[in-house]
């Protein structure tokens, strides 16, 4: 079974005065495991297809599952719920709560799943650990880099245990050997650990890195295709 | 809960400036509201003790029809009984009977109408503190054979000393005209002077010879340990004696019952003016705090916080940042209402004259109560509540997906 799902999706903004049509019948499955780009021109509907997968938006007709609910029709509330449970997010910006370090930046996914003390303790200091980042537990976001922040965002995804991990244009905002090393963590996490990730990017050295490329032009899928991946090893 | 307080806690010192502004506000704002009230209860609450003490009581009790007719004859009926029963009453500090007449007091210069108030002179200095009033001269218990205690302006006015003797003219219990001469034994002063011009004393036994050939009096002033009890033994003794009407301090002065509606009422309006001041200024920093942000919210409800859970963080970082201001204008207000309370406040400079013209003293103490405080502090409460209701409502509006874009 696909852990998510499209059928038939379309998106059109401002219907009643000048329509944008952002998705056009978009119907994709992605699998568990899988480690999969969104590629494209700007303007050619990633962003709005995220959205739609993690539930952040409303589709104008066609349906979202995830893991077999249909998470489209669910209201607001059970909407947000079932986000903090089985989706995980990594933004472009504004990841990160300013006020918090980066340890209570990963706790406070736990805390809100009211998970036990020691359980989010653990959990948060050994997947800091993993991206690299056990010597900044105690950093907050402005004292952090680009690419640290990053990886605080993906330990963040991790720690909540979600069905599958959206990133939209992770690396768009880091230097390239930062967008490496993302990329590294996010790829060893899937081999690993079996996480799915979705991920949208421009950058061509990310989307080598990918194994399924889907590539929208205008808000439709162009292409879909499976690639070989030379795996790099990091430390 | 607790992480919701903590981040609650730490934005408000994400813009120190800002947050700094409003506490300022709150502070002075409480502050100034506290202390103005304490003041004007203060006022009030002196004003209240000086009646009560010095003349008024906490109950008084009459011929049914006196206060209205003010007739001479219209006495208390059974008085000695009364007084029984106020010695054995255990809410009773003391009491005192009165003989009353309305009269004129006349010197060689002028006369004019005074109140005529014959006094036990045992037990009146027991009920009320007039006696401390004296200002010059003797009390009451004077050697002279017919003393009268008159105000220190009103002697002025008749152009007379101690020593000197003054004419009282005043109707018989037969509604017959009677006068006799008295001589001067002392001065007082009160802080009213009205009542100084109109108010004249001599001993009770004097003006009851010279009014009724029987033992009579006019009021009976009632002292309580308890003002609080004055409506239930009010209602007793209207009950046991029904030929004679008590009446509490409230029913008998309306000066008393305006000023003590009116002082509980100053505090709240003061405070109510203040609220909505704070209000708008914490309306305008929750809405600035929200608005700068918007994508750090989205981000929130993006990732699983629950809107219930947002909400919550907005009227904490509402209600934690003024209640810190709180705490520090309370801290504030009660340094100042304690140094006024040891050193007092003296209006005089803000035309404290014209206060003691009607009766207030120039030298205010301030008074309130620890509840006023806990009012306070839940009218602070409310109004952050309440002000950061609308702001909440924005960031529940927030859609994650419009604002997580760019
Ligand atoms: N809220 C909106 N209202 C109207 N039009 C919108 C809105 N959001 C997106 N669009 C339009 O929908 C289309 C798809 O936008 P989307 O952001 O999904 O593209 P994208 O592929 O993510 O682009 P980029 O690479 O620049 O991030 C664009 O034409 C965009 O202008
Ligand atoms: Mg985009």
């Amino acid at each position: 079974m696909a852990i998510v799902q499209t059928k038939n999706l379309s998106k059109v903004y401002n219907p009643d005065t000048v329509p944008v049509h952002a998705l056009r019948d978009v119907s994709i499955s992605i699998e568990k495991g899988e480690f999969t780009s969104i590629v494209g021109p700007s303007g050619s509907g990633k962003t709005t297809l995220l959205n739609m997968l993690g539930g952040l938006d409303k589709p104008s007709s066609g349906s979202v599952w995830v893991n077999g609910k249909e998470i489209t029709s669910m209201k607001e509330s059970d909407l947000i719920d079932f986000r903090l449970y089985n989706i995980g997010f990594v933004f472009q910006h504004y990841n990160l709560i300013p006020v918090f370090t980066a340890h209570e930046n990963v706790s406070f996914i736990m805390l809100l799943q009211n998970r036990s003390k020691k359980e989010i303790k653990e959990r948060a200091d050994e997947l800091l650990e993993e991206v690299g980042l056990g010597d900044r537990k105690n950093a907050r976001p402005v004292e952090m880099s680009g690419g640290q922040q990053q990886r605080v965002a993906v330990a963040r995804a991790l720690a909540s245990e979600p069905k599958f991990i959206l990133a939209d244009e992770p690396t768009a905002n880091l230097d390239s050997t930062s967008a490496m090393n993302l990329l590294d963590i996010m790829s060893r996490m899937n081999r690993e650990q079996n996480v799915t990730f979705v991920f949208s990017t421009h950058d061509q050295r990310v989307i080598d890195r990918a194994r399924r490329v889907i590539t929208m032009v205008d808000g439709a899928i162009h292409k879909d295709e499976y690639q070989n991946v030379e795996e790099t090893k990091t430390g | 809960m607790k992480i919701i307080a903590a981040i609650a806690w730490r934005n408000i010192w994400r813009n120190p400036a800002r947050s700094g502004v409003l506490i300022a506000a709150i502070v002075a704002g409480l502050w100034a509201g506290i202390s103005v009230s304490s003041l004007s209860n203060g006022l009030i609450v002196q004003r209240f003790n000086n009646l009560i003490e010095q003349d008024l009581t906490h109950l008084q009790i009459h011929h049914p029809h006196y206060l209205a007719e003010r007739e001479p004859w219209m006495v208390v009926l059974n008085a000695d009984s009364i007084f029984l029963f106020l010695e054995n009453d255990e809410r009773v500090r003391s009491f005192a009977g009165r003989v009353l007449s309305d009269g004129i007091i006349q010197s060689p210069v002028t006369s004019t109408g005074v109140q005529i108030n014959g006094i036990d002179i045992q037990r009146e200095p027991l009920t009320t503190n007039f006696h401390l009033n004296l200002s010059e001269g003797e009390y009451l218990d004077s050697n002279l054979p017919n003393p009268v205690i008159i105000g220190e302006r009103l002697a002025q006015k008749l152009q007379m000393e101690i020593g000197n003797r003054v004419v009282l003219m005043f109707q018989d219990t037969g509604n017959d005209l009677a006068s006799a001469a008295f001589q001067i034994a002392g001065l007082f002063n009160t802080s009213s002077r009205v009542y100084d011009e109109r108010n004249v004393f001599v001993r009770a036994e004097h003006l009851n010879d010279l009014i009724s050939a029987d033992a009579i009096v006019h009021e009976i002033a009632v002292i309580l340990h308890d003002a609080a009890d004055a409506d239930s033994l009010t209602a007793q003794i209207n009950h046991t004696f029904d030929e004679v009407k008590a009446e509490t301090w409230y029913e008998l002065s309306p000066e008393l019952r305006y000023m003590s509606d009116f002082g509980n009422s100053v505090t709240f309006y003061v405070m109510v003016v203040i609220m909505v001041a704070l209000a708008f200024g914490i309306l305008n920093t929750m809405l600035m705090a929200i608005f700068e942000r918007m994508r750090e919210l989205g981000m929130m409800i993006a990732i699983g916080m629950s809107k219930a859970r947002v909400f919550m963080l907005i009227m904490l970082e509402s209600v934690m940042l003024t209640l810190t201001a709180a705490v520090g204008g309370m801290l504030l207000a009660w340094l100042s209402v304690r140094y006024m309370q040891r050193n007092g406040v003296d209006l005089t400079v803000f035309g404290g004259d014209s206060l003691l013209e009607f009766g207030f003293d120039p030298l205010i103490f301030p008074f309130i109560l620890a509840a006023d405080y806990a009012a306070v502090t839940l009218l602070v409460i409310c109004t952050a509540i309440l002000a950061s209701i609308y702001p909440s409502i924005k960031a529940l509006r927030l859609n994650p997906g419009d604002v997580i874009r760019e």
